[in-house]
């Protein structure tokens, strides 16, 4: 099929002086025009490699006349690549322009626009506008959809011009077009717009909403994406309007698009928010799991988005893919992201009910050989042994055949999750530590070797040699790193707490608390040291009681996204906001954010967790943007975010835009028996719903909060040793 | 929701051919192609290459993100900026890969280079400039971009006339003009001397087996493929008589969704040429049931057994693998078996065999055999050191027979480390594993009836992973 395509010879790298002495051949006894043509592909071939042909501009345009579709084509692609820079000889093009725009044939009319809105340059926008109109207005579809398009660049070359001529206006007369793939286009541009922060805003009442869907069936799989993202912009005033309108997307759950199906369940989350029918709810959440579960059988880097999104729809809607936790077994040749997303899958879906295959899984991959997959599976047997607790013995077990297979990478991961297995337990497994204390000549890096001074510290009492082990430790305590040194030097002073009357313990934390406050460099260290020291000058007893106090108890909880944040980023789903797990208006400049819309439809739980959208004042080094005309919504326009990372603004977003403070818990955890595992989180919302002020801390809470791989204790946030020293 | 542009690069990671990029700056795909060649550089491995890389910004200009997939010895690059949906990107990089492959038979360097005046106005065509698909129905497409091999039939055929007619935009055959049709996917005015539809129904069981030979996951997915070449605008109406075995189902565009919900009668106008009817997924227990008994009766049995003994020892170890097979009508084609030995893996000794049923064929020393039919087809083993991966080749597997593998290897590690798992991919031809059965097609054409050649094909091939 292929034989006759030979161009590869136009490939080569010509000089402008002979391609124009071509063109001027060309133009006497050129039958068929085969050598102008000819010519031309070699032009295009070069501007393809980047070579410059601009010099040709005035040669190439010359062959606007030639009556072949083919010979257009390309001189509108060189007109394309160059129009824009020869603003002083466009209007050489001019009149072909406005010749071709009242071409019979349609195609060329479409061209025409086209090209005319990629240049812009005042000369052929003000020459555009015109013919724009009309094309908006032209019989042929395809001119309309085009023409749609070409509306976006022209708002984008000029603003102001584009709302004075009434561009938006006819945008969104084409909306109720006759020509399923217009309207789609219509929707694309106005999205376009309404993306804009100075953009007109593209809002849906119902009635348009409505006759969106009904272009749906009709439209290509672009235009239904389009639509259907579209509905995001329609805010739903009553329960009844969100369910008819979930109800009439659910089928195109069934397309063989993969980003028509992320889209429409983007789409169901948001309506979701506005309904009120448990069993529509539920019901949906049920059809949504096999079209994801779809996605992942198509190539890696679709699974990767699916992956990455379902991460976030699971942790928002537990019911969704609640028995399929066996989709997301790795195997052996998956990609590495892919295996990792689907590890923290496998974490989210474990449950008492399915943990023993969850973990003979884990175990299974925590004998493979990548390094870096094998250390997150044993990190999540730990998590697993946390977040369930009838699994705690066979984790614990996993765990301790894996320490015998004396891998060190494999041992020392294994301790850093036993400690906390140990604080989630208390008094439970303790019987392992000399299993432990065996493997301690392995550990070699800091937070490996710091969990296992923790333990030597905190058990102390049932160790029997824990002096001489925490004595050999501290041989190379100055050269030790800052993490390990701090949990050595709260682990002697454990040891000297419970063993006040040995005297290799008071040598011991004498010898460390002198090191650390004399020769440290590093002041946090100091100043642990001294307060250790006087705490234990002034009252031994009482600073027993402090260092020994009880811990508060661990949870894998604090590890899931904040509600609030979550609602927002699911506005996302399938976009970068949805892969990074951040909100776009964070790392992407110029994005609107996104927030769901108070209404009064809107399901309580949902509005107790708003997260209003700030409007951040523009910091004086920004580029000043003039507001666009017309209502603006303090909600939905977005304001310009300095790039990362975000700035703690002072501003407090205007009163109109505060979220309703209720503290989640006391509202309705009753009629929403689905959440219930959702909202254990809420007991503890109250101490977030008082930075609501600041948008962004509520967000980095929840950020900081997934990213870290490990537990956390459930209040204050501080890991590991550290808490030794809160109270 | 904009994509930025296409970028295709050869296998040493340079551009062959792009589209615009006219709303950005000549920096910004060289920003993209150069993350990309960074990211690939840094890897093991390329297939361990996030698919969607930060590019970060340059000169205060906006970060953006670029998504990338392998095509043959090509890398398809798609930049996007904004808060865009990757799989948007990966969607259409698709489907911009199935038309080049329509277009141009094989999708190449070569080929592109040889027909870059179609991909570039492929490109101008199927990507606005502001980063909206525009055209990606082939049907469609094919009116305003003609492929070359339709392009040079036509110069030879009409000689002069040719000019006229693509001038006036009208391409081969269409009476009326381009998106004139009502449906996007299916242009009007078709016309063929015989009329004819074809189905392959093509079903892939993906399994994971564990330790203990227990299938732990198991899953088959369906795709119905068509070719159609039929006259006017024809109205099919396509039912099973089993269709509780399939379920999930995800729909080409031209199919009914409410009409198959309801009836489960797949009613459709088809594009003209080859598309996919529709995915599926085959439920053995067609019963709809969330418990976990249920779920694992829903796996489907695997083909084949395999019985692995495998020996580790100080700098080294040895392998027996025995693979039956379980079925007794079909033969299991093309079957490889795959096994990763680990880092400083060598000194392979193998042996394959052919056990019970047949002659005992033995055929030692990773030679390949191309003897063709018979049952004593032989089988043969290879190692590639630079994955590590040994490999067996079995090219038919006759109903109930079974072949081994034995052998040993040496590690420059004291202690081996292969992966504890054999990976085997199979074909089985005339088989689908739901045993699907169309019932019945009907061709309804409003304006002149006829009667096409119908046909439907199984096939069916398998990628299971056995843990020892």
């Amino acid at each position: 099929m292929s034989q006759q395509g030979q161009d590869a010879k136009f490939f080569q790298r010509g000089k402008i002086e002979e391609f124009r002495a071509e063109l001027h051949a060309a133009e006497a006894k050129d039958k068929k025009f085969v050598k102008r043509k000819t010519v031309l592909k070699k032009i295009v071939a070069n501007i393809t490699m980047g070579t410059d042909m601009s010099p040709l501009f005035t040669d190439v345009v010359q062959c606007l006349g030639t009556p072949l579709l083919e010979i257009k084509k390309m001189v509108y692609l060189f007109l394309v690549s160059y129009g824009r820079s020869k603003p002083d000889q466009i209007h050489l093009v001019i009149p072909n322009f406005l010749q071709d725009c009242n071409d019979r044939n349609p195609l060329i009319r479409a061209l025409a626009i086209r090209t005319m809105s990629y240049i812009p340059i005042p000369v052929v926008t003000d020459a555009l506008s015109d013919n724009l109109r009309h094309a908006l207005k032209d019989r042929d579809p395809y001119v309309r959809k085009t023409a749609a398009i070409c509306v976006a660049k022209l708002y984008t070359a000029d603003p102001r011009k584009a709302e004075k001529g009434g561009f938006v206006e006819l945008l969104r007369d084409l909306m109720l077009d006759s020509n399923a793939t217009v309207v789609a286009n219509a929707v694309a541009a106005l999205s376009e717009i309404g993306d804009r922060q100075d953009g007109v805003i593209f809002k849906l009442n119902l009635a348009t909403a409505n006759k969106l869907l009904a272009a749906i069936p009709e439209s290509s799989e672009w235009g239904q994406i389009y639509i259907l993202d579209s509905l995001l912009r329609y805010v739903p005033e009553r329960h009844a309007d969100a369910e008819m309108m979930a109800e009439r997307i659910i089928v195109q759950l069934q397309h063989g698009n993969s980003a028509v199906i992320l889209t429409t369940i983007k789409a169901l989350l948001y309506l979701m928010n506005y309904m009120e029918n448990r069993q529509l709810i539920d019901y949906i959440c049920k059809k949504m799991g096999p079209p994801l579960v779809t996605l992942l059988s198509s190539g890696p880097e679709v699974q990767y988005v699916a992956l990455r999104n379902i991460l976030l729809i699971i942790q928002r809607r537990p019911t969704v893919l609640k028995n399929d936790v066996r989709v997301f077994f790795c195997k052996y040749n998956d990609p590495i992201y892919v295996k990792l997303a689907k590890l923290e899958i496998m974490y989210r879906l474990a449950r008492a009910e399915n943990a023993k295959e969850v973990l003979a899984e884990l175990q299974e991959y925590a004998s493979e050989v990548d390094l870096d997959f094998v250390r997150k599976a044993v990190r999540s047997i730990g998590r697993l042994a946390i977040k369930v607790e009838a699994a705690a013995d066979d984790c614990i077990q996993a765990l301790l055949s894996l320490i015998e297979t004396k891998v060190t990478y494999v041992v020392q991961e294994a301790v850093i999750v036993i400690k906390d297995i140990f604080r989630r337990y208390p008094g439970k497994y303790e019987g392992i530590i000399p299993t432990l204390c065996e493997n301690l000549d392995a550990l070699d890096e800091p937070e490996a070797k710091a969990s296992m001074v923790w333990i030597l510290g905190q058990f102390a009492n049932i160790i029997d040699n824990a002096d001489e082990l925490l004595d050999d430790l501290c041989y190379t305590f100055l050269e030790e790193s800052t993490e390990v040194q701090l949990a050595l030097l709260t682990a002697v002073v454990k040891l000297f707490v419970y063993k006040s009357k040995a005297d290799k313990a008071k040598e011991l934390v004498h010898k460390v608390l002198k090191w650390a406050t004399e020769e440290a460099d590093n002041p946090d260290l100091r100043d642990r040291g001294f307060m250790y020291w006087r705490m234990l000058a002034v009252n031994p007893t009482v600073a027993g009681e402090i260092v020994l106090s009880d811990k508060p108890a661990i949870t894998t909880d604090s590890d899931r996204m904040d509600r609030g944040a979550l609602d927002q980023l699911l506005l996302h789903t399938g976009t970068l906001g949805s892969i990074y797990h951040k909100n776009p208006e964070t790392f992407i400049r110029h994005a609107a954010g996104k927030a769901l819309k108070d209404s009064p439809a809107l399901n309580a739980h949902s509005r107790a967790v708003l997260v209003p959208l700030a409007r951040v004042q523009l910091p004086s080094a920004m580029p000043i943007v003039v507001p666009g005309p017309g209502p603006m919504e303090p909600q939905a326009v977005s304001s310009p975010v300095a790039p990362a990372p975000p700035l703690k603004n002072d501003s407090s977003p205007p009163a109109s835009d505060q979220p309703v403070s209720v503290p989640a818990n006391g509202v309705s955890s009753d009629q929403y028996p689905e959440d219930e595992e959702g909202d254990e989180d809420d007991e503890e919302s109250s101490n977030r719903q008082t930075n609501n002020l600041d948008p962004y801390s509520n967000l980095d809470n929840a950020f900081g909060g997934y990213l870290a791989d490990e537990p956390r204790p459930m209040a204050g946030g501080r890991h590991g040793d550290e808490d030794d020293l809160l109270f | 929701m904009a994509l930025d542009g296409i970028i295709i690069l050869d296998n040493t990671g340079r551009p062959i051919i792009q589209s615009g990029f006219r709303s950005s700056t000549t920096a910004y795909p060289l920003l993209h192609i150069d993350a990309v060649n960074n990211a690939l550089q840094k890897a093991d491995r390329s297939a361990d290459v996030d698919p969607v890389i930060y590019v970060a910004p340059y000169n205060s200009a906006n970060p953006s993100a670029c998504c990338h997939v392998e095509v043959g010895d090509m890398r398809f690059l798609c930049p996007i900026s904004g808060d865009v949906d990757p799989l948007f990107a990966f969607a259409f990089l698709q489907t911009f890969i199935d038309i080049l492959r329509e277009y141009l038979g094989t999708v190449s360097a070569a080929t592109l280079k040889d027909n870059f005046d179609i991909v570039y106005q492929l490109f101008e065509e199927t990507l606005d400039a502001g980063g909206h698909p525009l055209t990606t129905y082939s049907n469609a497409l094919r009116d305003i971009v003609i492929p070359p091999s339709l392009l040079n039939k036509l110069l030879n055929v009409t000689g002069t006339n040719f000019n006229s007619t693509i001038n006036s935009g009208f391409g081969a055959g269409a009476a009326a003009g381009p998106f004139s049709s009502p449906l996007p996917w299916r242009k009007t005015g078709v016309r063929y001397n015989n009329n004819e539809i074809y189905f392959d129904v093509v079903e892939e069981l993906r399994a994971i087996v564990n330790k203990n030979g227990l299938v732990t996951f198991s899953n088959v997915r369906g795709r119905i493929e068509a070719n159609t070449k039929l006259s006017g605008t024809p109205d099919c109406s396509l039912n099973f008589t089993n269709s509780q075995v399939i379920s999930d189902c995800a729909l080409h565009p031209c199919v009914r969704f409410q009409r198959w919900n309801r009836d489960k009668i797949l009613s459709f106008v088809p594009p003209d040429g080859r598309f996919t009817l529709m995915d599926y997924t085959y439920s053995p227990n067609p019963l709809p049931s969330q418990s976990q008994v249920m779920l694992a009766k829903n796996n489907v049995a695997l083909p084949f057994v395999i019985k692995a003994n495998i020996e580790l020892e100080d700098s080294g170890g040895s392998f027996d693998v025995l693979l039956t097979s379980r079925y007794s009508t079909h033969a299991l084609e093309n079957v490889v078996a795959e096994m990763h030995l680990g880092q400083g893996a060598g000194g392979i000794r193998c042996s394959v065999s052919r056990g019970s049923g047949g002659g005992g064929f033995i055929n030692a020393g990773g030679s390949r055999n191309l003897e063709t039919g018979g049952a004593s087809n032989g089988a043969s083993w290879s190692f590639d050191s630079r994955r590590m991966v040994l490999r067996w080749e079995i090219p038919i597997v006759s109903p109930s027979s079974s072949w081994s593998l034995h052998g040993s290897f040496s590690t420059a590690n004291r202690v081996p480390r292969p992966s504890h798992v054999i990976r085997v991919r199979f074909d089985i031809s005339s088989h689908t594993y739901s045993a699907l059965k169309v019932d019945q097609l009907k061709v309804v054409n409003a304006k002149e009836s006829y009667k096409p050649y119908k046909g439907v094909r199984g096939r069916s091939s398998g990628d299971v992973e056995w843990r020892w």
